[in-house]
């Protein structure tokens, strides 16, 4: 409930300081669908020359697009403006504020800044899954949808795990302002299944900087290329990783020293 | 003259130097995206034999000659430019007795990118031994008649490129309008797929735009891809842009710059 509370209250906050640039909403929003047209021109010129990519259907690339979008969305809305916000906050000291609050400073580095006309992405997002899977067609099961729903979410949870540890090693190292930028290098990579990709790339989106984890592992089990066991696994890293980054954080903050204090 | 653009390089080479890591982040950022469409290519290639005619080597030669080519032409002036303009610092720029986009702007960039060729070329080696391309076609003929469209290409792209972003000068929200001209950079200079992949009716277009001028022309000169013909097109089509982009640059920046002194900025 307080936790409910706090964001709504965050949210507000982030919607006011949004309010006041009304016309930059706008012309972010026409970029953005702009930006669309040219994906799915690009899907369109590939496959105006093949019927299958490694395998994939136009509609399975088409959710993938989408579900690489949603990912996109939670990276643009959340992680990257708090990753400015949080490094700026470890140089100039103001992060001991954020950590004296009586709340879990976890949260608190996530959510505080919400890039809000970003909402609109994921309505897009959602359409392309939605048109994506229905021009798979029959080949969908309710069980593969199930699992593609959830894998989504823990490929979602990893890459939050790993950008929590990433910007936790700035207690250890005070100088690492680069600390996400392999991170924002390699989300491109999720627009196609990694499975094309050559096996030196896909190594490193799959365990370095899990990218495909979030983006082609959940299509694949819409697809039914996954078994029961395999789902499971995934879900339970996902549900690991989360515990190490929060252990790591916290270990983190005892650690932080503060720079002005 | 020479003194004054000589005194600038070391100055910002030397600036550019205490940034190498965040220039390193920068290149390797760059090849992602080139990388990831490079692989969809070869996948497709492998799988059919050829597109369109391209076979997977093809690919893998135009891609990996569009990553040098993209590190010389493209336009980085808005990062040192826009920011400039914006708030004000370019008053004292004005006073000196130099042009400040042709000295300052041009050699900041220029700089940046002569050490982001540093950091390329060992990656780019690696790439090489990954991907195994066959550059056979290259001859040195081929090489020294992209010289030129490579210089030609970078002026016709600086001067473009600061001229969108004078229009700092009007607007505040110039950074919007840089990302639409970039997507149409992406859209018609080959930078996504080579053009002859293209629809039908983008590759008219693209034929009389400059923007092929950035990427495509050179990369395919260089592979040896083009008629005579075709050769002689492309270098008309470079003076003509040239000239064009040489007049608009001249035009918004006299008029940008009148009107950037009486805000008073």
């Amino acid at each position: 409930m307080r936790t409910l509370r706090l964001l709504s209250a965050l949210f507000k906050l982030n919607l006011q300081l949004a309010l006041a640039y009304r016309a930059d909403i706008i012309t972010d929003i026409l970029l953005n669908l702009m930006w669309l047209g040219w994906e799915l021109l690009g899907i369109n010129i590939i496959f105006s020359n093949t019927t299958s990519l490694g395998g994939w259907k136009v509609g399975e690339l088409i959710a993938l697009l989408g579900v690489f979008r949603l990912v996109n969305t939670f990276m643009a809305a959340l992680i990257w403006p708090n990753t400015a916000k949080f490094n700026a906050s470890v140089r100039d000291g103001s992060l001991n504020y954020t950590l004296l609050q009586p709340v879990d400073s976890m949260f608190l580095v996530t959510f505080s800044r919400m890039v809000i006309w970003r909402a609109w992405d994921l309505v897009l997002a959602t359409v392309l899954i939605v048109v994506g899977i229905r021009m798979t067609g029959s080949g969908v099961t309710a069980p593969n949808l199930v699992g593609f729903l959830f894998l989504s979410v823990s490929g979602t949870v990893i890459l939050y795990s790993l950008w929590i540890v990433l910007i936790a090693l700035t207690f250890w190292f005070v100088k690492f302002d680069n600390n996400v930028t392999i991170l924002q290098a390699l989300l491109d990579t999720g627009r196609y299944p990694s499975t094309v990709y050559p096996t030196w790339l896909r190594l490193i989106v799959t365990f370095l900087v899990p990218i495909a984890v979030a983006t082609t592992v959940p299509l694949q089990a819409l697809r039914g290329d996954l078994t029961g066991w395999q789902v499971l696994l995934f879900l339970g890293v996902g549900a690991a990783s989360f515990l190490v980054a929060s252990r790591v954080w916290k270990a983190g903050v005892r650690k932080y020293s503060g720079a002005s204090a | 003259m020479l003194q004054i653009y000589k005194r600038f390089w070391q100055v910002n080479w030397a600036e550019h130097w205490q940034y190498r890591a965040n220039l390193m982040m920068y290149v390797l950022y760059g090849l992602v995206s080139p990388v990831v469409y490079l692989a969809v290519w070869i996948t497709i290639a492998n799988s059919q034999g050829s597109v369109n005619g391209l076979t997977a080597n093809d690919f893998v030669t135009y891609y990996l000659t569009m990553l040098v080519i993209d590190q010389i032409i493209a336009d980085i002036s808005q990062y040192y430019l826009a920011d400039k303009i914006q708030d004000g610092t370019l008053s004292s720029d004005l006073l000196r007795p130099i042009h400040p986009v042709l000295t300052q702007t041009l050699i900041a960039t220029t700089a940046q990118k002569a050490l982001s060729f540093v950091a390329l070329a060992p990656v780019w080696m690696i790439l090489v031994l990954l991907f195994r391309p066959d550059f056979g076609a290259v001859t040195l003929a081929s090489f020294l008649l992209t010289l030129p469209a490579v210089l030609l290409g970078a002026a016709i792209a600086f001067l473009l490129g600061v001229s969108v972003t004078c229009l700092a000068f009007w607007t505040t929200r110039v950074n919007a309008i840089i990302d639409l001209y970039d997507a149409l950079i992406v859209l018609f200079s080959g930078q996504f797929v080579p053009l002859q992949l293209m629809p039908p009716a983008i590759q008219v277009v693209a034929r009389y735009l400059p923007f092929q001028l950035f990427r495509y022309a050179p990369i395919e000169t260089l592979l040896n891809h083009l008629s005579p013909a075709d050769l002689a097109r492309n270098y008309v089509l470079s003076a003509v842009w040239l000239a064009l982009a040489l007049f608009i640059f001249t035009r918004i920046w006299r008029a940008g710059v009148r009107r950037f002194s009486a805000v008073g900025a």
